[in-house]
Order: structure tokens, then sequence, then C-alpha cells
């Protein structure tokens, strides 16, 4: 049971709109998830990421579209013959039943001969290192056991698909990042085409090959989570991934060649191919450097504030009216900037995007 | 907030409990408990003698009679158990599972049977189901042969399981409605649908409401006297002590040991469901909520859903329906329908029936405010307080279910007729008003289950932040945990009110003037005579349709804040 | 949300108890007040209520209804702060019980024209507690559109609702149920004797469909068809054909007429209104009154007899045959031994002893029918009768007044020994019936299956 005895399953999410009354959560999405791939729906609540993930599963409202897992579409089917998995957020083991009863009861659905049930069963508990836990009931399990458990009665009946619902989001911090490597793990070593729904973008970034970003039931952008770090397709997705300056302005040209101007003395070059007229600048903080004073090309300002975050100080500077965030690593004995202190900044216009939206 | 409301007196929330536990032990002692003393205490005494002997228990044992009739009780209560079961199985699995436009009617019309006015409920059924009624009339006409659905105990399981599945309904659409939607979605995602999943996945989960509304049937049923007397069904436990109790100059203590009995078999069979209940509460462990999914219907799905619900409706409405035709129905004799139909017995129950239906309105009315009132106060104390004994006040407030009606008339008439009224001067036992705690006290156990329901529902932290802010014990009650638990009060208050109204066996032994007396009372007098039939029917008609529409308005009312409440979290929460 | 419940509770909970003073505030106006406990319907009682408050504008009369029995037994336990004025009831054993317990007190009214007796047998209590204001015979009324449909012929005698025709068509109710059933069993017992009464009675409830446990659901099993023929008394049939249900009624030729019957409680707070409601009662308006087509009741002042509706007989000129004279202290003194009695063999034993009925009754069809005589065959019937009609007990047993003690309800004194528990004696007795009921119905299907 540790290996699939199918090989991995593409997705193919085509044209995909739901409803719930007069209220559309999904506006024609379309995704393709390769054989194997570990793929994140990352967005935050309300973005249809869940309804999407429960239109896979066969569960709402029955979509527009098409859901086709290698080439057949299983819109319109009922959950229980897609032969996808879905852990669910709560877990929905059931009470009244133990972890092997849990774990049995989609074999005994598909008519496994009782006698491959008490192996297959054990060995999954044993996969999700549950094995000594067969006949408590749920009840009597920490959040993370119950995680596992869920996991494991999901795996058992070899899914061709297995969907998690926020997994980790009932469990502690700690227990979150364990947690996260098992799954990874587990997803490699069983190489079932996995769906993660997420709202916390550093699980998906650390265990996704791929992330869809989803908001007000579109996809705003695909791709690795490196990828979409650094190319947001828009101001959404630079804010909802880490720490974005996003400044307004226009693109123009002159003499020196095409740049970005946000008013005041914020001028930054770029591209000469970008089109002039309005347009947003993203710059992550890291990608902002404090530069001695009056160095070439630098911008002048006036520390705002500044938080300490451990391994960084971000501060907040006042460049003419138009406030940046900027990351400053921090070592050990290492003297903070006063509020009110002038400083003098250096922006690679390289690690800066221009987005149009 | 301000000072002055954390300044109040430590000690005050320390008492707190214990003086509401002592009001609601005074009160269920005065009116409970020492009624029910004062008669069963013959149960112990030598008839001959007076003094102390177990010697009536050794004789009920070794009857036959009694043996037998014992035997009848149980069987009886465990096969209405099973036919409202199967009443009630379909009506809350396919409102709570599919969208229906009529989902709320239905609900409603399926609680209706719990109001049949005694005494009509009978006659009508007889009408329309006994050997010479309307269904075996037509029968013998089509096919030649009949059957005897109102014949001995068929007739007594029939009525009672038509009459007390409501409980059932009610308790496991509650339970059905509470379930985590994912539980059922994680039984469909392994590959499991339609009848097994009921099986194996949903009706274990709703067990638990299952099983009280159960137990709750069984204990009607056992300790019914009505129906079988209605029925003329002797050799059960419940009319053996009636007869015994209530004969002329006869004061056989055999009636007594039966009251003992009943109440003791009762509290055992209550005890046993708790037994199977404990540790099967899976409302606490069930995060989501939700209850099952909705889904709609496909044409052919809803006219076979109709089909069956429909069906299940006529047979449960069917006294109703007779009840109606009696109403409207000149003569109906022997026929399967009356024989022409007239208003007029509306009109002479018209004459007659303002007074009756005013007290009931107020005696129901009353009761059912006290119930939701001592429900609150025991569910309260039971399961947030550390008062001594707490679980006590619930066993005893519940145990009031296992009492016979008759018993706690006599007993009020033994207790009460010696103590006269502050400003009348009149015996307790003749005001009104002893009727009205009557009805309380044996509609708290319903009430009482209502609230402690809504009481689980409300989170205790919430509570905690209202202590947190400065408002004491009392005023985070009546400010935030009455109002959070306003659904279940209502619905506790129904239920008390509106099978109060219909109450027969504990008020007919304390009307003293006509005046006074209530609705069931009024039917009661009209059923003694031939001509009062379609009168007594008519008042019947009447109080269904004032109960029902009480009911029905209370429903949407809480329905409607069903509905607010979750359009609230819809629009604050996550629609994905 | 839930605020909105909140306050809609809170408004009830106002409304309930705004009318709950209301309705304390419409308090009785009159000056004087009459508490009347009775086991009539209202359909008699609103008749004279109604026509005594218009001669006596003065007096509001309260009636409290109850069963006879639930009415003597609220009598008792309220003695102790007497509120009730007067009790109204047909069945003169129930007068006796309060009698017995004092709680009754002496007035005899002297309205003119009321007789005082009939056919030699007093209608009023020697002792003056009590007196009779109507009478009442014992019967059986009939469904016609049932006897139609089953094709029965109409019963004119007791005996007749012994024969096999009748199984299962017949309604009765228990004497322990109803003052007027042990009534009608009483006249049985006295006009037929102890054991060929018991044989008749044994042999018509084999016959029954049911034993009803109020002595209206008789008339009303009959009306709504439930069962064609029921043992009733009379006014239930008239009243019940004056409703227009399709029956009809007959006195058998053993019959008694009872009185119905009205007293003074002891101790009555209201004594003179109390004595005036009698005298109305037994005035020529008052006794008019009962000819109402809902009562329907034979009056005891003769004088009225003139506008009798068709159809009620008179029974002072004869129209009546009623050949039993009943001896109310013999019905008083084995009251509760004959109620007890009945409910063993026949209430609580119904099942058996139709069974036996029915087996012998099938054996004696099987044997005329088989044209041939076979002594055998008839030995076993009638061996099986003998077990069937076997009684627990003797006549002189019954009427014996230390036997009947022990189903007395109160000791005297404390010192008062009984032997021996009621629910011990019926406990033997069932055992005998019931094996006596099954042997029966063995033996007449062993001579049932010679043929």
């Amino acid at each position: 049971m540790t290996t699939m005895q199918s090989s991995p399953v593409q997705i193919d999410i085509e044209n995909l709109s739901l409803s719930f009354g007069n209220t559309e959560v999904l506006k024609g999405v379309n995704l393709a998830i390769r054989p194997g791939e570990f793929f994140a729906f990352l967005g935050p609540s309300g973005s249809g990421k869940s309804t999407l993930l429960r239109a896979i599963a066969g569960f709402g409202p029955t979509p527009k579209g098409q859901i086709k897992l290698d080439g057949q579409d299983i819109v319109g089917s009922v959950p229980w013959q897609r032969n996808v998995g879905m852990v669910f957020q709560s877990y929905a083991l059931w009470p009244h039943m133990t972890v092997a009863k849990n774990v049995a009861f989609g074999l005994e659905e598909r008519k496994v001969p009782a006698s491959e049930i008490g192996p297959k069963v054990r060995a999954a508990l044993e996969l999700v290192g549950m094995g000594d836990y067969a006949e408590r009931f749920p009840s009597q399990l920490s959040g993370g056991q119950q995680q596992r458990v869920a996991l494991a009665r999901t795996i058992v009946v070899e899914p061709r698909v297995l969907l998690l619902d926020e997994p980790l989001s009932n469990l502690d911090a700690n227990l979150r990042v364990q947690m996260r490597q098992d799954l990874l793990k587990l997803q490699r070593r069983l190489g079932i085409t996995t769906i993660f729904v997420t709202h916390d973008q550093e699980e998906a970034n650390t265990i996704c090959d791929r992330i869809a970003v989803m908001a007000d039931g579109v996809v705003q952008q695909i791709g690795r989570p490196d990828e979409v770090y650094d190319n947001p397709a828009n101001s959404f997705v630079a804010k909802f991934l880490g720490t974005a300056n996003i400044l307004e302005g226009e693109v123009v040209a002159s003499a020196e060649g095409k740049s970005f101007d946000c008013g005041a003395d914020l001028r930054i070059p770029v591209d000469a191919d970008e089109a002039t007229g309005k347009a947003r600048l993203v710059v992550r903080p890291e990608s902002i450097e404090f530069a001695a004073d009056g160095a070439n090309d630098s911008l002048s300002g006036l520390v705002a504030s500044a938080e300490f975050l451990g391994g960084m100080v971000r501060y907040a500077i006042d460049v003419n009216g138009q406030e940046l965030l900027v990351d400053e690593r921090h070592t050990r004995g290492k003297k903070r900037m006063e509020k009110g202190e002038n400083v003098a900044l250096k922006l690679d216009p390289a690690q800066a995007v221009l987005i149009r939206d | 907030m301000s000072s002055a409301a954390i300044a109040r007196p430590v000690r005050f929330s320390s008492l707190g409990p214990y003086m509401v536990a002592g009001i609601v032990v005074l009160f269920l002692g005065t009116f409970l408990l020492v009624p029910v003393l004062k008669v069963i205490q013959v149960a112990f005494q030598d008839p001959s003698s007076g003094s102390f002997t177990m010697v009536n228990f050794q004789d009920f044992f070794n009857s036959s009679l009694f043996r037998q009739s014992f035997f009848n009780s149980v069987y009886v209560s465990g096969m209405s158990v099973v036919f409202a079961s199967a009443f009630a199985l379909p009506l809350a699995y396919f409102t709570t599972r599919f969208n229906f436009s009529g989902s709320v009617i239905i609900q409603t019309l399926a609680f209706v049977p719990l109001i049949m006015p005694p005494f009509i409920g009978a006659v009508a059924m007889q009408l329309l189901f006994g050997s010479n009624g309307s269904v075996n009339l037509l029968m013998r006409d089509w096919f030649g042969f009949d059957i005897p659905f109102m014949e001995g105990l068929n007739g007594v399981i029939f009525v009672q399981s038509i009459h007390y599945f409501p409980f059932i309904l009610i308790n496991l659409s509650a339970s059905l409605q509470n379930i985590d939607r994912s539980m059922e979605e994680a039984g469909q995602m392994l590959g499991s649908s339609g009848f097994r999943l009921f099986r194996r996945i949903v009706f274990p989960l709703a067990m638990p409401g299952y099983i009280a509304g159960a137990s709750l049937v069984f204990v009607k049923v056992f300790d019914d006297l009505g129906t079988p007397l209605l029925l003329n069904v002797n050799t059960m436990l419940a009319p053996q002590a009636y007869l015994r109790i209530s004969s002329i100059g006869i004061s056989d203590p055999m009636g007594y040991v039966i009251s003992c009995i009943l109440i003791v078999f009762s509290v055992f069979a209550m005890w046993v469901a708790f037994l199977g209940m404990r540790g099967k509460d899976y409302s606490t462990t069930q995060k989501g909520g939700g209850g099952l999914s909705k889904r709609d219907l496909r044409s052919h799905e809803a006219i076979l859903c109709y089909v069956v619900i429909f069906s299940i409706l006529g047979i449960v409405l069917a006294p109703h329906l007779g009840l109606l035709l009696l109403s409207f129905g000149s003569v109906w004799s022997f026929s399967v329908l009356p024989d022409s139909f007239t208003t007029s017995h509306y009109g002479t129950a018209f004459t007659s029936a303002w007074t009756f239906i005013k007290n009931t309105l107020i005696y129901a009315g009353l009761a059912g405010v006290i119930d939701i009132v001592l429900g609150t106060a025991i569910a309260y104390v039971v399961m947030r307080t550390n008062v001594i004994g707490r679980k006590w006040l619930d066993y005893l407030a519940v145990s009031a279910l296992a009492v016979p009606g008759v018993v706690l008339g006599i007993g009020y008439l033994r207790v009460f007729y010696g103590v006269n009224m502050p400003f009348t001067d009149q015996p307790m036992a003749t005001w009104w008003g002893i009727i009205v705690i009557a009805l309380a006290v044996r509609r708290l156990p319903y009430a009482l289950r209502s609230c402690t329901a809504a009481l689980q529902q409300v989170s205790p932290s919430l509570e905690e932040a209202s202590e947190n802010l400065g408002a004491s014990k009392f005023r985070t009650v009546r400010r935030i945990v009455v109002p959070l638990m306003a659904s279940g009060l209502v619905a506790g208050f129904v239920t008390s009110f509106s099978t109060a109204a219909v109450e027969l066996s504990a008020t007919i032994m304390l009307v003293s003037t006509e005046n006074d007396a209530p609705l069931a009372y009024g039917l009661y007098l009209f059923m003694q005579s031939a001509a009062g039939r379609g009168p007594g029917a008519a008042l019947g008609v009447m109080a269904v349709i004032i109960v029902g529409l009480a009911t029905y308005l209370s429903h949407r009312m809480v329905d409607r804040a069903r509905q607010q409440r979750s359009s609230m979290e819809q629009a604050t929460g996550d629609v994905a | 949300m839930s605020n909105m419940v909140h306050k809609t509770l809170r408004h009830l909970g106002t409304g309930v108890a705004i009318a709950a003073m209301l309705a304390t505030a419409t308090a009785h106006a009159a000056d004087d007040k009459l508490v009347i406990v009775t086991s009539f319907p209202s359909d008699l009682t609103d008749v004279f209520k109604n026509a005594f408050m218009k001669e006596n504008p003065s007096i509001s009369v309260e009636v409290v209804n109850k069963s006879t029995s639930s009415g003597v037994k609220y009598l008792i336990e309220t003695a102790q702060n007497n509120q009730s004025d007067i009790f109204w009831a047909s069945a003169p054993d129930a007068f006796e019980v309060l009698k017995e317990n004092s709680l009754l007190a002496k007035y005899e009214s002297s309205v003119g024209g009321v007789a005082t007796e009939l056919n030699g047998y007093p209608i009023n209590d020697p002792d003056g507690y009590y007196s009779g204001f109507a009478l009442s015979g014992y019967g059986f009324m009939w469904n016609e559109r049932y006897m139609d449909a089953f094709k029965l012929p109409e019963p004119t005698e007791w005996e007749d609702l012994t024969k096999p025709v009748y199984n299962g068509h017949v309604g009765i109710s228990a004497p322990s149920r109803s003052g007027t059933t042990h009534l009608t069993i009483e006249t049985i017992l006295q006009g037929e004797g102890w054991e060929k009464g018991w044989q008749t009675i044994r042999d018509m409830s084999g016959n029954a469909k049911t034993i009803t446990e109020r002595s209206f659901g008789v008339p009303d099993g009959v009306n709504s068809g439930s069962f064609g023929i029921g043992i009733v008394i009379d006014f239930f049939g008239f009243s019940s054909m004056a409703s227009g249900f399709p029956v009809d009624f007959r006195y058998p030729s053993v019959t008694a007429l009872v009185p119905a019957n009205i007293g003074v409680i002891n101790n009555a707070p209201n004594n003179g209104p109390a004595q005036k409601f009698i005298d109305f009662l037994m005035s020529e308006t008052g006794q008019g009154l009962l000819f109402d087509p809902k009562i329907m009741r034979l009056p005891v002042n003769k004088s009225v007899y003139a506008n009798a509706p068709k159809g009620l007989p008179n029974p002072f000129d004869g129209s009546i045959k009623s050949e039993v004279n009943f001896d109310t202290a013999v019905s008083q003194g084995r009251y509760n031994v004959v109620n007890s009695l009945f409910d063993v063999m026949i209430t609580y034993r119904l099942e058996d002893l139709r069974a036996a009925v029915v087996a012998i009754q099938e054996a004696e069809v099987a044997l005329a029918e088989s044209g041939a005589t076979n002594a055998e065959a008839t030995k076993l019937i009638a061996d099986a009768k003998a077990l069937l009609h076997t009684l627990p007990i003797d006549e002189a047993k019954a009427n014996d007044p230390e036997f009947a003690a022990i189903f007395k309800s109160k000791r005297k004194k404390q010192t008062d020994k009984v032997e021996g528990r009621q629910a011990e004696i019926e406990q033997e007795w069932d055992d005998q019936i019931v094996q006596n009921y099954q042997k029966a119905a063995e033996l007449a299907n062993t001579a049932r299956f010679m043929f």
C-alpha cells in the first residue's frame, strides 16, 4: 500500500463557475495540475479556494465548467464514485468508531475482502505513525493524532487525488512545522497528485511544488512559490505573498529613457519597452538598502517607525511623503536607527517589478 | 465597566447557586415529592392494620394478572417506540436532508399529533380505524376482509405511536441538525452513500437524540392512562392502577403499589437510556456543525419523498382528520363518512368554549413560563455551578415524567385541601393556581430538556467575558445566557404549553368549579353525552387550532431568528 | 436575533400574567352560590341550572362535573374542608357510600305530587339522606345499521344476548367503573338469582366485543357502530335516539326501575340554596324539564306524564314490566365483592372467557348439525359449561359482611381486623378462573373435533 498502484493523475479545471444562490463564488477558474504534483490553493477567507476544493471532491452545488481527472470530466458525478480523497479541516473522524474502524470504513465500502482490510489498516496507520492507537476512540486523541488518523483514513483507499482542506490550521505552531514536513514526505512517497488549501503563505511556500493564488473566486496567479513571489502578477498577489511596497505612479519617457515616476523626487528607471501610462511598482522591503549619505542615486528620507522582527528590523521610511518599508538584517548588538533620523536609501531597479492592474 | 458593578459582594456569587437550587428544591419538594409520597405511602401500609409492610408488593408479584399487565405495558411501550420510530425517521431525515419548500409546515404538522385532546382522539380513531370504522368498512366492501388496527393492544400501540412520535422526531431532527457536515462528507468521500451512509454514519451520530426521544416515548406510553382506558384495554399497569384507585369506595392498596412500580420502572427506563447515552454525546466533539448537507431533489425523487411524507402525515394526522369530520358531521354511525355536514356544532361549542379557552391559555401559558424559568434555573445549576448534589435536582425534575397524572392529582387533594389560601380563605386545592402548578410540574421535564440543550450551545467563555467585564452572575445569566438560549426556551415553552393545553388526567381531579375549568375538562363534559359528540369535536378542533397556531408562530419566529443569525455569519465569515 | 425571540418571550410572559389577573378579577357578583357535584352531562345540568337561576337570580350555580366514582372520591378527599353543597348522580350505591362516610345531610323535600314508591319499592332513601328525582330502567340499545349489515335479530331478553349469533357484537361496561352498570348487574343477579344470574352475565359477556371503561362508552360504541348492541341505562338510549343516531332501545322483561338521586352534602356551605334546588327539581316545572330531548328521563312526579313525549313510557301505569324488586341493602352489602368478582371473571380475563364461550358455542353448533346424538360430546360440553359457570364464592359468602369487609375502603376503628387482603383473594380467584376457562375451552374443542 506504500506505493500507488495506478500512476498519478493530471487535473484540469476548465472555466469552472459556481454560485451560492446569487453569490458568485467561483468565476471561471482555469487550472492545470500535473500528475504527482503537490499543489496549493492559497488565498484569504472568501476567496473561493475551499469551494473549489469541495467542487473537486463533489461537495456543494454542481458547478458549471469542467473538472477533468486524466481527461475525464467528473462534474455531476456523485462524491462516492469519484475516488477523490479529502482530509477535512475538522478531520471529521467519526466519534462512534475506533481509529481502526474509521480507517477501515472506506475499504469496507469498497467491498475489500475482510482478510485484506486488517493489514491495510495497520499499514496505513503505521505510515502516519499511529500504529499503536488503532483501538482508541477519536475523543481520546490529540489534535495532531486526529490529523494523522484522518490522513490514514483517506489514503488507505488509494484515492486518485488527495485533497487537504486547511489540514494544519487546528494545530499549534510547532506541530504545524513538523506536520507539514511529514505531509510532504508522505506525498512524495505515495506520489499522489495532492491539492492543499491554505490561507497561510508560509505553509504553501514551504511544501508545495506550485501554488494558485486565489481571490474573489478567480485564480490570480499560478506558479512556483518563488516565481510568484518574485513576479507578482498584480498588487493583490504582491501583498498577499509577503510584504511589499506598492508605489502608485506612471511610466514616463524622458531623455534618459523610461522611468517610473511616483511624484516628488522618486523616479526609478524601467525597461525601455515598458509602455507609458499609469502603473504600480512593487518593491520588496528586503530589496531596498540603506546607503551612505549622499551616495549616487540615493533617496533620502526620515525614519518613521521601526519594528524588530528577530532576524531583521523593518523600518518605515518617509520619502517625501511616500512611506517605504525597508528591511535591514539584524546582527548581534547592531544599533537601531532612531525615529526622525535622516537616512539615504538605495533601490536596485532590477529588484522592482512593474505591474498594471 | 463601571466600578460600581465590580464592587458587588463576592460571597453572593457563591451563595447564589445554592439559593436558586434551594428555591427549586422547595418548589419541587412541595409540589412533587410530598404529594406523591403522600399517595404512595398507602402502598406500604397493611390494609388491615395500617402498619408498615411490604406484603402488598409481594401480592403484586404473586398476581398473574399484574405480571401480565406489566408484560403488556412493556410490550406496548416497546412496540410504540418501534412504530413511532418508523414514522419519525423518514420525516426527520427528509426534512433535514433535502431542500423542501414546506419544511417548516411539515415540522409543524408533525408536531400536531402531540396536541390531541383527550377522549375525542380515541373516538375519532375508532370511527376511522375501528373494526367498523371507515377504513374497515371500505376494506370489507372492496376486498372482503378487515384489519384489526384497533383491537386490544394493537389499538393502544397504534394510537400511542401516532400520538408520541413527535418526541422522537423533534429530538432526532435536533441531533441531525447538529451533525458536523464533514462527518457525512467524509463518508461519501470514502465511497458510502444512501442508506448505508445513513446507517453507518448519520444515524449513529444522531443516536443520542434518538435515544432521548425514544426513552421519552417509552416512558410516556408506559405511564399513559388515557389511551388504554379509552380503548378499553385494562390489562396494562397504568389502567390497573387507575381502576383500583378510583373505583367507588374501594381503596385497594394495589392501585398505589402499581403507582409505585410505574414510577420506579419509569425511572429505571430513563436511567438505562441515560447510561446508553453516556459518552455518546458527540455534539461537543463535533466542531463544524451545520447539519447534513441539504440538496435539491430530482423530480422523481421529490415525488417519492412527498408520497412517503404525505402518507406518514396522513396516518399521523388521521385522528385530527377524524376529529374535523366529527365536528362537521351531523350523525356518523356505522358509515364511511358522516350522513351530512353542518356547522351547528361550532355554534354550540362557542357558547361554552370561551371560558374554557381563556382558562386553558392562562393555565398552559403560566405553566409554560414557570417551566422555562425553572428549567433554565435547573439547567444552569446543573451544568454551570458546582452545587453539591446538583445532578439530583435534575433527576428530581425529570422524575415528574414518571408520575402518573392521577397520582399527582390525588396527592394535591390530600396535601393542599387542608391548607387555606391567604386572602380568600378557600382551600388551596380549589384555587385555580394549583392547576397551573400541577401542569407546570407535569411538563417541567419537557421544558428542562430544551433548556439544557439550549444552555449546552452557549459557550462558557461568553459568560466569562461578561463576568470579566464586571457583570454579576445573575446579570450575566439575564443579559447574556438567557438571550442566547432564547430559541431553545421558545421550543421548551411551546412543548410545555401545547401539551399542557390538552392535559386532562391531573386537572380532572383538581377542577373545583366550571369557571376554573380548562378546555380538556370541557371536552370531557361534552363527551359524556350522545348529543355532545359533535360540539365536543368542535371544541377539540378549536383547541388544536389554537395550540397549533401558537406552535407554528414560534417555529416561524425561531426559524427566522436562525436565518438572521446564519446570514450574519455568512456576511462576516468564510463563504468558501 | 435572540433578542427578538427574547422580547417576544417577555411579552408572552407579561400577557399571560395580565390575563391571569383579569381572570381572578372576574369574581362572582351574585349573593348566594350553590356548588353541585354531579356525574350528569352538561346536556342535563345546563337545562336545570339555567331554569333554576332564572327563578332564583340571586343564586349563582356552579356545576362540578365528575364521574360518579371520582365524584365520590373527591367528596371523601375534600370532606375535611368541604366546599360542595349537593351531590347529584344516578347510582344509589354511590349515595350509600357517602352516607356510610357521614358525608350526607338529611333533607326531605315537601313538594307535592311526588311518588315515594314504585311497585312497593321506595324511591327515596328510607333514612332521608337522599331522594330519587327520576327513574331509570336498564335494557339494551342497538344500532340499526349495524344490525342490518350483520343481519342480526333484535334482542328482547337478557338470555337472547347469550346466543351465538351475537358473538362479538355486544358492548357492556364494568360495574366497578360505572354505577349504572353495577345496577344492571345487580338487577340481573337479584332477578335471576345468584347462580343463574352470573351464568347469564358470563354468557353475555362471552359475546362481548369489549368491556368499556366508562358507562358512556357503551352508548358511544353503539352510536358509532363499534359494536351492535349495548347494555345501557334507558336515557342513554332515548337521548341517543333524540340526537338522531340510528339506534333503538328496549327494556327486557327482567329489569328494575331505579331512581337517579340527589342529596345535600353534610356541612354544606350553602345549605339553603341547596334545599331550594332540590325543591325546584321535584316541582312540576323541574320534573317537566326531564322530557328535554337531550335528557329523556322518567320523572317521579306522576302529574307531568300528561306532557310526556311520544315513546317515553310511564312506569306508574304499568307500561314497563319490572319484575325485580331491587333490594338496595343487599346490593350495597356486597357492592365491592360483586365488582371485584366481575372484574376478575370478566373484565380482566375477557380473552379467556371469550375463547371458552366461543368454543362451547361452536361445539354445540357442531353437535346440532351432526344430527346424531353423541353422549360423550354432550357430556364434554356440559362439563365445559359447568367449568365456565363455576363461581369462586357462593351467595352466602358474597353477602357475608365479614368477607365483604376485606374489600371495604376504610377501617372504622384502628382495632378492626380483617382476615386476608383483596389482592390475595383476587389472585386466588384469578388462578381458578383462568384454569377453568382454559379447561372449558379444551373440553369444548375436544367435543367439537369429534364431528
